[in-house]
C-alpha cells in the first residue's frame, strides 16, 4: 500500500507509540484499579477524563493558568467527584450482578456527557500552550507529547509506589486480592473503595489535562477512552496492575504501527480488531490475569 | 478388573505459585460411596473442580469410564454423566423450583415435568413447585439443588458438603437418598466435614492434606491412621 | 385459559385490528408516529432477548440497526432489490455481524462483551466511511424516491409483533429458561450441563435480526442514510431505557416501556430536547437502584403473575 518503509519510519513509530502508550497506561491503571478492587467496570471512566480536560481548559482560558500547573487541580477536582459518585451511587451495586454496575455506570456516563454539553456546549475547544516538535536527526518529538509522557510516567510510577509501599496502597492491593481477607485484617473496605474510585478518577483527569494540549476538547471525547482503557486491561490481564503498563505501551505501538499501513479511518478500527483477536487467542491477557 | 467409573491420575493444580492439588490419584469403582476428607484448604473443592471441568488441571489426567475428560468444558463433562452439588448452594433464584429442574433436561417436556414432580414429591416439597427458588428456605434450596442434579441422571455424583447446615431429619432423608442412588448402581463421591456422616456412609475414604493424598482406605482404618490424626489435630 | 387471560387476548386482537385499519383513517403524522413506535418496540424487544434474558449487556445494539440499514440501502441502490427483500436481507446481515462479534466475545464472562459492544459503533462508523465506493462514505446513500410509508408501516408493525411473539415463545420454553440460568448463575448452569456459550450466541443472533430488519425499513422510509444517522449511541440508550423501565426479561415489558417512553418523548420531552440524555441517564440510574425489575417485573413479583407477562 504505502511506499517503502524506511528504518527511520519504524523508529518514529516506536517513539510515537511509547509517547501515546504511556498515557494509555496511566488512564487504564485507573480503570484497572476500580475493577480490581470492586469488580466494577466503570463505563464513566472516559467521561471523567473529559471533565479533567475541561477543568484545564477553563483554568487556562479563564485565569491564564499554565495547563501543567492545573494538573493537580484537575486531579483533585475529579478525585472528589469520583469519591462522591462512589459514595452516592456506585457503592450500592458493588455486590449486585454485573448487569447492575455496568448499567449504572453507563447511566452516569451519559448523564455526565449531557451535563458537559449543557454547561460547556458542544463547541470544540483547545488549549494551545505547547506546540511543535523537537527534532533529532530523522526523528520528531512532539513537544506536548514528550512532556505528557514524562508526566504520565511520573504519575504512574508514583501510583505504583503508593500501591507497593504505603499502608493504604497495601490495603488497596489486599482488598483486590480478597475482600473477605481484607476485612478480617481490619481494613475498612468501604474507605478503600472510596479511595480507589477517587484515585481512578484522578488518573483519568490527569490524562484529560495532558491530552487537552494535543487534541480538541468536546463533551464526547471521553467514551473512546473507556474502550481503549479496557482494551489495555485485556491486553495486560484483568486485575493485573503491572499488566496495565505493558498493555498501554503495546496499544500505543500497535496503533502507531497500523497508521503506517492504513488510512486514519481504518487505523481507528485496529484497536477493536485487536480486542477481538486477543479475546479469541488469549483471553486471560498477555501477562495472565486473575481467575474469574 | 472393571473399568473404574472415575480415574484421577496424578492431578496437579496451582494458583499463582500456591499448589492447591498436588499429584492426587483416585480410582472409583461403580456402585460405591466414597468420601473425600481433609482439613480446610486441603484442596477438596479444587479437586472437585478439576474433575467437573471448572478448573483445568496443570498436569495429570482424569478418565471417566476410561475416556479422558480433563480439559473438556464443564457442560460436556456434565452431559457425560457427572452431576454435582456445591458447597454454597447454587440454585437459580428467579426460576421456580420446578423450572430449576426443567432447565437441565432434554427430550419431551411432558416427561421432564413428570420426572420433576416425582422428584419434588420424593423430597416432599411438591407444594413448592411454583415458588421462586430464591424464596425457599436453606434446607429446601439444598433439596432443590440435590434433585436438580438427579434430573440429569448422572452415573457419577459429586456432593460438596451435603450435610452442612442441614437439620437431623433432613440429613437422614438425604443419606437415605444417597444410599438409594448407590443401590441403583451410581457412584458417589462426597466431601464432608461431619465425620459421623462419612464413617456411616462411605465404603472407602480418601484423605487430603495440603493438596496431597495422605491416606486411603475403609473408614475404620482411616480413623486410626497416624498421618490423618496428625493432619487434623497437628502435633 | 383463565377468564382474565381470555380478555387479555381479546383486547390484544382488537388492538391489532384497529392498528391494521389505522392507515385508512389516520393522519400522515399519526401513521408515521405509529411506525416509529413499532420500530422502538422491535428494537427494545430485541435488546431484551440478549440483555434482559441472559444478563449480558449490549451497549451497541444500534450497530445491528445500522448494519441492516446499510445492507438494505446498498442492495436497493446498487443491486435494485425491492425494499422488502432488502430489509429482510438487512436482518440477515445484522445476524452475520452478530456472529462475528459474538463468537469471540461471548465465550468469556462478564464485561468483555459489554465493552466490545460499546466500541463496535465507532468501528462500524469508521468502516462505513472507509468503504466509500459501496456506502457513499460520509456523504451517505440516497435511495430512489418511493412513497411507501403505509406498506412500511405494516411491515414494521409485523416486525414488532414478530419480535414480541418470539420473546413469548422463548420465555415459555426451556431454551428461554436456560438463557435465564445464565443471568442467574452461569457457573452452575455450566456445571448442570447447559452449553452456556451456545445459548448466549443463539440469543444474540436472534436479538440482531429484529434491529437489522427495522434498520432496513427505516432506511427505506427515510430515503437517505449516512453514518451518523444510523449509528447513533442515543438509539442504544433509548432501547435500554425502554426495557429497563418496562421490565427486563419479561414479554410485555419492552412493549410497555417503548409505548410509555415514546409517548412521553413526543408529548413532553420534545420541549426539552437538550435534556434527553440527562433524563435517560437519570432513569437508568434510578431504575437500577430503585426498581431493578422495572414496572412489570415489580408487578410480577408482587402479584405472582406468570412468566408470560
Amino acid at each position: 500500500m504505502s511506499p517503502a518503509i524506511t528504518p527511520a519510519m519504524i523508529g518514529q513509530v516506536i517513539i510515537s507509540g511509547i509517547l501515546a502508550g504511556s498515557l494509555y497506561a496511566m488512564v487504564a491503571l485507573g480503570l484497572s484499579l476500580i475493577f480490581g478492587v470492586m469488580r466494577v467496570i466503570n463505563i464513566a471512566h472516559g467521561p471523567m477524563l473529559m471533565l479533567g480536560a475541561y477543568t484545564t481548559y477553563f483554568l487556562y482560558a479563564g485565569f491564564g493558568l499554565n495547563p501543567y500547573l492545573s494538573l493537580p487541580i484537575s486531579m483533585a477536582v475529579l478525585f472528589v467527584l469520583g469519591a462522591v459518585l462512589q459514595r452516592a451511587l456506585v457503592f450500592r451495586v458493588v455486590d449486585a450482578p454485573e448487569l447492575s454496575s455496568l448499567l449504572l455506570t453507563f447511566g452516569i456516563s451519559i448523564a455526565l456527557v449531557n451535563v458537559a454539553q449543557l454547561a460547556f456546549t458542544s463547541d470544540l475547544r483547545s488549549v494551545e500552550y505547547l506546540t511543535g516538535s523537537w527534532v533529532a536527526g530523522p526523528f520528531a518529538f512532539s513537544k506536548p507529547r514528550v512532556v505528557a509522557c514524562l508526566i504520565a510516567s511520573a504519575i504512574t510510577a508514583g501510583a505504583f509506589l503508593f500501591l507497593q509501599k504505603t499502608r493504604l496502597g497495601k490495603a488497596i492491593r489486599a482488598t483486590s486480592q480478597s475482600r473477605e481477607v481484607a476485612m478480617v485484617c481490619g481494613i475498612n473496605v468501604q474507605r478503600i473503595h472510596l479511595l480507589s474510585f477517587g484515585m481512578a478518577a484522578a488518573l483519568a483527569a490527569a490524562g484529560g489535562t495532558l491530552i487537552s494540549m494535543m487534541i480538541a476538547i468536546q463533551p464526547e471525547m471521553g467514551q473512546i477512552w473507556t474502550f481503549k482503557s479496557f482494551l489495555v486491561i485485556v491486553l495486560g490481564g484483568a486485575g493485573n496492575y503491572p499488566g496495565a503498563l505493558l498493555g498501554g505501551l503495546l496499544l500505543g505501538l500497535i496503533e502507531q504501527l497500523a497508521s503506517l499501513f492504513l488510512t486514519t479511518q481504518l487505523s481507528e478500527a485496529v484497536a477493536y480488531v485487536l480486542l477481538v483477536v486477543v479475546l479469541l487467542v488469549r483471553p486471560t491477557g498477555l501477562l495472565g490475569g486473575r481467575q474469574t | 478388573m472393571v473399568t473404574p467409573v472415575l480415574a484421577v491420575e496424578a492431578i496437579r493444580k496451582s494458583f499463582g505459585g500456591v499448589t492447591a492439588v498436588d499429584r492426587v490419584s483416585l480410582t472409583l469403582a461403580p456402585g460405591k460411596i466414597y468420601g473425600l476428607i481433609g482439613p480446610n484448604g486441603s484442596g477438596k473443592t479444587t479437586l472437585f473442580n478439576c474433575i467437573t471441568g471448572m478448573e483445568r488441571p496443570d498436569g495429570g489426567r482424569v478418565l471417566l469410564n476410561g475416556r479422558r475428560i480433563d480439559g473438556l468444558k464443564p457442560h460436556r463433562i456434565a452431559n457425560m454423566g457427572v452431576g454435582r452439588t456445591f458447597q454454597v448452594i447454587r440454585v437459580f433464584p428467579e426460576l421456580t423450583a420446578l423450572e430449576n429442574l426443567l432447565v437441565v433436561t432434554r427430550g419431551p417436556r411432558e416427561e421432564a415435568e413428570q420426572r420433576g414432580l416425582e422428584l419434588l414429591r420424593f423430597v416432599k416439597i411438591e407444594r413448592l413447585r411454583d415458588e421462586f427458588a430464591g424464596n425457599l428456605s436453606y434446607g429446601q434450596q439444598k433439596l432443590v439443588e440435590f434433585i436438580r442434579m438427579l434430573m440429569t441422571e448422572p452415573s457419577l455424583i459429586l456432593l460438596d458438603e451435603p450435610a452442612a447446615g442441614v437439620n437431623r431429619t433432613l440429613l437422614n432423608d438425604l443419606l437415605e437418598a444417597v444410599r438409594g442412588l448407590r443401590d441403583e448402581g451410581r457412584t458417589v463421591l462426597l466431601v464432608e466435614h461431619d465425620m459421623k456422616v462419612v464413617m456411616g456412609l462411605c465404603e472407602t475414604v480418601f484423605v487430603l492434606d495440603h493438596g496431597e493424598k495422605i491416606a486411603e482406605g475403609p473408614p475404620g482404618v482411616i480413623q486410626s491412621d497416624e498421618r490423618v490424626i496428625e493432619a487434623y489435630f497437628g502435633r | 385459559m383463565s377468564g382474565r387471560g381470555r380478555m387479555f387476548v381479546a383486547g390484544l386482537a382488537v388492538l391489532v385490528l384497529v392498528l391494521a385499519v389505522y392507515p385508512s383513517f389516520g393522519s400522515g403524522y399519526g401513521v408515521r408516529s405509529m411506525l416509529q413506535l413499532f420500530m422502538w418496540m422491535a428494537l427494545a424487544g430485541s435488546w431484551n432477548l440478549i440483555s434482559g434474558l441472559t444478563g449480558y449487556v449490549s451497549f451497541g445494539h444500534v450497530a445491528f440497526f445500522g448494519a441492516g440499514s446499510y445492507t438494505a440501502a446498498i442492495l436497493i441502490t446498487k443491486a435494485g432489490w425491492p425494499w422488502l427483500a432488502a430489509s429482510l436481507a438487512g436482518g440477515l446481515g445484522a445476524c452475520v455481524l452478530a456472529l462475528l462479534i459474538g463468537y469471540p466475545c461471548l465465550r468469556l464472562k462478564g464485561p468483555y462483551f459489554a465493552i466490545a459492544m460499546l466500541g463496535l459503533n465507532e468501528v462500524l462508523r469508521a468502516l462505513v466511511s472507509y468503504f466509500e465506493g459501496l456506502t457513499g462514505g460520509g456523504l451517505g446513500l440516497s435511495l430512489p424516491t418511493l412513497q411507501a410509508t403505509v406498506p412500511v408501516y405494516y411491515v414494521m408493525g409485523l416486525t414488532a409483533i414478530g419480535v414480541t411473539a418470539l420473546t413469548y415463545v422463548i420465555i415459555t420454553s426451556r431454551f428461554g429458561l436456560r438463557l435465564m440460568t445464565i443471568r442467574e448463575d452461569e457457573v452452575a448452569a455450566e456445571a448442570m450441563g447447559i452449553d452456556t456459550f451456545r445459548h448466549k450466541l443463539y440469543a444474540f443472533l436472534l436479538s440482531a435480526v429484529g434491529p437489522g430488519i427495522v434498520g432496513g425499513l427505516a432506511a427505506r422510509d427515510q430515503g437517505y442514510i449516512e453514518p451518523i444517522s444510523v449509528f447513533p449511541l442515543a438509539m442504544t440508550i433509548t432501547m435500554i431505557v425502554m426495557v429497563l423501565f418496562g421490565g427486563k426479561g419479561t414479554v410485555w415489558g419492552p412493549v410497555l416501556g417503548a409505548a410509555t417512553l415514546f409517548i412521553f418523548q413526543e408529548l413532553v420531552w420534545a420541549q426539552f430536547i437538550y435534556l434527553h440524555q440527562l433524563l435517560f441517564g437519570a432513569i437508568i440510574i434510578g431504575v437500577v437502584l430503585l426498581m431493578p425489575r422495572g414496572v412489570l417485573g415489580l408487578l410480577q413479583m408482587k402479584y405472582r403473575l406468570p412468566r408470560t407477562i
